[in-house]
């Protein structure tokens, strides 16, 4: 039995983290910066909506505004974070000695496992554009870990690219998930079988439009579809930008 | 598995696991401190998030772990 929801965008948890006041030693970059936050599922105060999907628990859709504008340094364990950078740079630190500036394209995993900290950064006028992903792993305390990766939208065009998940070229990761983006400049049609009926599918569209499991999905909008063999997705005209989380359900 | 088997929680703002067989006893609670006997006011120590704001989980520990309490 197939089943589905459909979130829109303004559907979602909307919080605005200012650099000052209550949230100034937790959001860096005082006193203009400013984060703010799309949340797909519940996280922090925003608690109104779906506690999560399969191993998902954030799925964060965030800009930092503002030169110095952070997540100061603070600690994790367990979850794997990843990080997919749409716009601006994203400086990255942590405490397994990661120190790199992202762009476009590309992305992290960080599995916090026994415990690590890291702090998120734009150091730059042009606002940072990013979804964080938080997944449960399939064990606790693992060994902590970090690997980037970039997507290269140019030779991914009109094919579904994995980004994280245990096939070549992907970031391994400890939990039964993928992640795959889809950027796409004409209509067409693609088939995403998950691993199995067990497996759902999170698919966000970051850009464009896409008729996905008979909704049509606009900017921002998502879908999740668990219990199906397969989910035909069409995108359309234009350019069209789509993350898909593949998760065990 | 009882509704009596110890437990494991995960604090959702952070990841923090609590673990009612090992307890926090650096933070007062003693090995064996059900969740349900921890007050309500309680927050995670590593990042502030409410009590209400953990999920139990049935993830199991990774190869060697928990190290470093199970000494205690
Ligand atoms: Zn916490």
């Amino acid at each position: 039995m197939t089943n589905s929801f459909v979130l829109r965008a303004d559907e979602r948890g909307y919080n605005k983290i200012l650099s000052t006041g209550a949230t100034a030693s937790y959001v860096g970059g005082h006193p203009d910066a400013f984060i703010t936050r799309f949340s797909s599922f519940n996280f922090g105060d925003y608690q109104d909506g779906r506690p999560g999907f399969g191993r998902i628990r954030v799925f964060g859709d965030e800009a930092f505004h503002h030169p110095g504008c952070s997540y100061n340094m603070h600690p994790h364990h367990n979850f794997i974070i990843c990080a997919f950078v749409l716009e601006g740079k994203l400086t990255h630190i942590n405490t397994l000695g990661g120190l790199e500036e992202l762009g476009p394209g590309d992305y992290y995993a960080f599995s916090a496992g026994s415990g690590g900290l890291h702090e998120e950064l734009n150091r730059h006028v042009e606002p940072m554009r990013a979804i964080y992903l938080w997944l449960l792993p399939d064990h606790l305390l693992l060994p902590p870990s970090y690997t980037r990766g970039h997507f290269d939208a140019a030779a991914g065009l009109n094919r579904i690219t994995l980004l994280i998940g245990d096939d070549a070229g992907a970031i391994p990761i400890a939990q039964d998930a993928r992640v795959s983006r889809l950027v796409s400049d004409v209509p067409r049609s693609f088939r995403y079988r998950p691993r199995s009926t067990g497996h759902g599918i999170y698919a966000f569209v970051i850009d464009g439009t896409l008729r996905c499991d008979g909704a049509t999905l606009k900017r921002r909008d998502s879908t999740a579809v668990w219990g199906a063999d397969e989910i035909i997705c069409e995108t359309g005209r234009g350019d069209t930008d789509v993350l898909f989380v593949e998760t065990i359900m | 598995m009882t509704d009596d088997a110890l437990k494991r929680l995960m604090c959702l703002g952070c990841g923090f696991s609590y673990d009612e067989a090992l307890g926090l006893p650096e933070h007062g609670l003693p090995p064996g401190t059900r969740w349900r006997d921890i007050p309500a006011d309680w927050v995670c120590p590593d990042c502030g998030t409410p009590k209400s704001r953990f999920e139990m989980v049935e993830i199991p520990y990774a190869i060697g772990q928990p190290a470093a309490r199970a000494v205690a």
